[in-house]
């Protein structure tokens, strides 16, 4: 019988599914770098504020501020949970309480409890979807409306002021000139890349992303790895949500409005399906630097903040249509 | 007959792909009125083919004639308007619509611009009733047994009006009983004149069924011939270019303590009251008519649905299982019967779809250990001879059969001491097939305990040392293989033997 294993071909082994996967592999990996070498030349040469010290510290620090809840939400999107759309309200959570409660608990009390109780608003959207099986959409809009309500009625509605200077300069302080944000952005996305492409529970988001059912029946534990992405996107916006309100040392309950956006467009012009099943934080990034350098090229350019609204939306229109186009040749 | 009644004459049909030839230089001519069956292993050109006829394929040479008159098909909708209709293999119908509006879906009845709802369902009621399926034109297709909506799926095609009907392994999920249902619709299409195209790796349906059958391999047609002047280890031989003696191979081994015990069981819903055991060494047959419960049964011992009722006993000690990882734990692995659905990470490497179960046992300080990694897919590849022996390719790039060894390494990495294979061979090709049933019976050899469920008779019959039945969600007692027939297996799943 061995002999006919021998003879056995398969036709999906052959040359013609290799070659046509190799370009557009290449295409779809590479030519986010080439668009982000673009961006950058165009800019040195159309902007002369663009290559200065002072912009680029701009760029890093929002960079940096959307960047930590990218990480998170690239977990979302590969997990196949569509999007998190509950970041303000975590972003806000993080940002106010770290702030009202300096007077009460001290600085790092405040910071690290503020995370906590946004990585608990993750939880509850966890459960939502991963054990009830609530639509993500609607199950984190609906978290997120609820939570930034509590938000709004525990601080009254109003500004919040931080009293900490020593945490506020802390924050804003650079190392070797880089800012310190930009590190601590640094660490979670080598933390976030080490735990989605390189530990097991990684390999079981991937895993429930790209076949839920299978994934089940292969002992897989379905229903918190899905869950698991929730908690990680909060956490990592709560966190972002705390280094934004020490930076502006004040922070007012739609303080996150937009981040959700920011960062599902990163992660979808990273090349990251929103089908789920594929991806990771390092082309994420890659859509975060692309978008940030555009918008910042766009600010600097003097483009009307309509016209930036319509390109980034074109944007991630284009990026979703194009990974449907792959999917469809089965190539991604 | 002559050209001009021909139903389809395809001449010198060759499709080129950007570094290789799918089709080279087939020619096919089906008469009306005329089943032709076109047989040939996994990636022979038959779905190539199909596509070139159903309009999703521009052929890069020779011509395609209908009913005589030269056509030139850029799109499925080009098909349609010339009478060719497809039942693919994959059930394009919705769930949530009616059996009514499916049959007519996109063409429905109507009336003042609005859809006719009661002449819809008259029609499709009539189209059913000729087909000979009971089935109510007015049920939600999505509470339809798969047979039944493969049946909905056929009558779709017939209420167009077709000259061609090709079927794409049609008898895939069909029982022996539904495949007879089947082939009496066929013939009556046949007797109305259709020229159908038959598509399927069931050799012996294939001679049941046809008139003429064209055997590819390697994109290439190797020959037509009348059903009559041709056997099915004639066809095998051209298929695969050599004789294949033994289709199932039985490995003699020596059998044991009981290693799996279920008494009982039931889920309240699909099944009650089954019991069997089965031992070191052995392999049990379970089958039975799609919809009686084989299924349901193995994934409720694997933990994907509830246990309401009964026991189960591993090596003599009762576990309770309520998830795959438990059911893990206890030694039990079940490979799925729905390969694209429940078996594979389609998004996956070969490698990460092996290592999936067992991914823990991989993994120190939470960091997957690569080398253990690959060395474990290795291993797999090259015991199970999976093609091409590459673990870092994408598991969907695989042939069926070729998936099929990954899923069934997935679970052997896990040392289980009894693997449920719930229709292990469906859609793979011979050669696979017998390959797959070479591993079990290395399985066996070396202790292990297998349950296979399946529909195809001849294969229970061939590999099982005993075999359980079930009815209506009831099993009957196992029975040793030398006391079976598929004539006894077939009375005992229609009812009309009660063992």
């Amino acid at each position: 019988m061995t002999d006919i294993a021998l003879t056995m071909r398969d036709d999906l082994g052959n040359p013609r599914f290799n070659r046509g996967n190799r370009l557009v592999g290449l295409l779809s990996r590479n030519g986010l770098l080439v668009a982000i070498l673009a961006v950058l030349l165009y800019g040195s040469l159309a902007s002369p504020v663009f290559f200065t010290t002072g912009n680029m510290v701009n760029v890093l620090t929002s960079m940096a501020i959307v960047g930590i809840v990218v990480v998170g939400m690239t977990f979302v999107l590969v997990v196949g949970g569509l999007a998190d759309l509950s970041v303000p309200a975590t972003i806000a959570c993080g940002a106010i309480l770290s702030l009202a409660l300096q007077p009460m608990i001290g600085p790092v009390p405040a910071f690290i409890l503020a995370i906590a109780l946004a990585g608990a608003c993750g939880l509850v959207n966890g459960l939502l979807v991963g054990y009830i099986g609530i639509n993500p959409i609607i199950a984190t809009l609906g978290v997120g409306t609820i939570v930034l309500g509590i938000v709004q009625a525990a601080v009254g509605g109003v500004i919040v002021y931080g009293t900490d200077p020593a945490s506020a300069a802390l924050v804003k302080s650079r190392v070797l000139g880089i800012p310190t944000i930009a590190l601590i952005f640094l660490v979670i996305a080598i933390i976030g890349n080490f735990v989605l492409s390189r530990s097991f529970w990684g390999r079981w988001t991937t895993a429930t992303g790209g076949n839920y059912n299978a994934a089940q029946a292969s002992a897989v534990p379905v229903r918190a790895v899905k869950a698991g992405a929730f908690v990680i996107t909060a956490l990592c916006s709560g966190l972002s949500g705390a280094l934004l309100g020490l930076t502006l040392q004040s922070a007012r309950p739609l303080v996150g409005t937009g981040y959700e956006f920011s960062a599902i467009t990163a992660v979808v012009v990273g090349g990251i399906s929103i089908m789920g099943g594929f991806g990771s934080v390092p082309r994420a990034i890659a859509g975060l630097i692309f978008v940030q350098l555009l918008t910042n090229i766009m600010v600097l350019q003097g483009v009307r903040t309509p016209v930036q609204g319509f390109v980034l939306g074109l944007l991630i229109a284009g990026a979703v249509a194009l990974d449907v186009a792959l999917r469809k040749r089965g190539a991604v | 007959m002559s050209a001009a009644t021909s139903a389809l004459r395809m001449q010198g049909i060759s499709k080129t792909f950007p570094g290789v030839k799918a089709l080279s230089n087939v020619s096919l001519s089906v008469d009306f009125g005329r089943v032709h069956a076109i047989v040939g292993e996994n990636g022979a050109g038959k779905s190539t083919l199909m596509k070139v006829l159903s309009g999703t394929y521009l052929p890069t040479t020779g011509t395609t004639e209908v009913g005589g008159v030269e056509v030139r098909m850029r799109k499925p909708a080009d098909a349609q308007k010339l009478g060719i209709r497809m039942v693919h293999q994959e059930l394009n119908l919705v769930p949530d619509l009616t059996v009514a509006e499916n049959v007519y879906l996109g063409r429905m009845p109507r009336k003042w611009s609005l859809v006719d709802k009661a002449a819809m369902l008259r029609n499709a009621a009539a189209v059913l009733r000729e087909l000979g399926a009971d089935i109510d034109p007015a049920a939600r297709l999505g509470d339809l047994s798969i047979s039944q909506q493969q049946l909905v799926e056929i009558a779709k095609a017939y209420a167009a009006n077709p000259r061609i009907i090709v079927l794409d392994e049609p008898t895939s999920s069909l029982s022996e009983h539904e495949t007879a249902a089947l082939f009496k619709i066929l013939r009556k299409m046949k007797q109305s004149g259709i020229a159908i195209v038959y598509i399927s790796h069931r050799l012996k349906e294939v001679l049941e069924i046809a008139d003429d059958i064209t055997i590819l391999r390697d994109g290439s047609m190797i020959e037509t011939r009348p059903a009559s002047g041709i056997t099915a280890a004639e066809m095998i031989r051209l298929m695969v270019g050599r004789e294949v003696t033994n289709v199932f191979p039985k490995t003699p081994s020596t059998i044991g303590a009981p290693v799996l015990k279920v008494s009982g069981l039931g889920d309240g819903f699909s099944f009650e009251n089954v019991s069997f055991e089965v031992r070191v060494g052995e392999i049990l047959g379970l089958t039975g008519l799609v919809g009686a419960g084989r299924t349901e049964v193995a994934k409720t011992i694997f933990g994907l649905s509830a246990v309401t009722a009964g026991s189960i006993e591993v090596h003599g000690k009762p576990v309770t299982i309520r998830s795959p990882s438990a059911a893990m734990k206890a030694g039990i692995a079940y490979v799925p019967e729905d390969r694209k659905g429940d078996g594979i990470i389609p998004s996956m490497t070969v490698r990460e779809n092996i290592s999936l179960a067992v991914l823990r046992r991989l993994t120190r300080f939470g960091r997957v250990s690569m080398s253990a990694d690959r060395k474990l897919a290795a291993k797999y590849a090259r015991d199970l001879s999976i093609v091409p022996p590459d673990p870092e390719r994408r598991i969907n790039l695989l042939s069926g059969g070729n998936q099929q060894k990954a899923v069934i390494s997935k679970w052997l990495s896990a040392n289980p001491s009894v693997l449920i294979l719930d229709e292990p061979t469906r859609g793979v090709d011979v050669g696979a097939k017998a390959e797959i049933h070479r591993i079990i019976g290395e399985l066996v050899a070396a202790g292990m305990a297998v349950v296979m469920i399946s529909s195809e008779l001849p294969e229970v019959l061939g590999v099982s040392d005993r075999v359980v039945v079930m009815r209506d969600g009831r099993a009957s007692p196992a029975i040793e293989r030398r006391h079976l027939t598929e004539e006894r297996i077939m009375a005992l799943a229609t009812g009309e033997e009660t063992a």
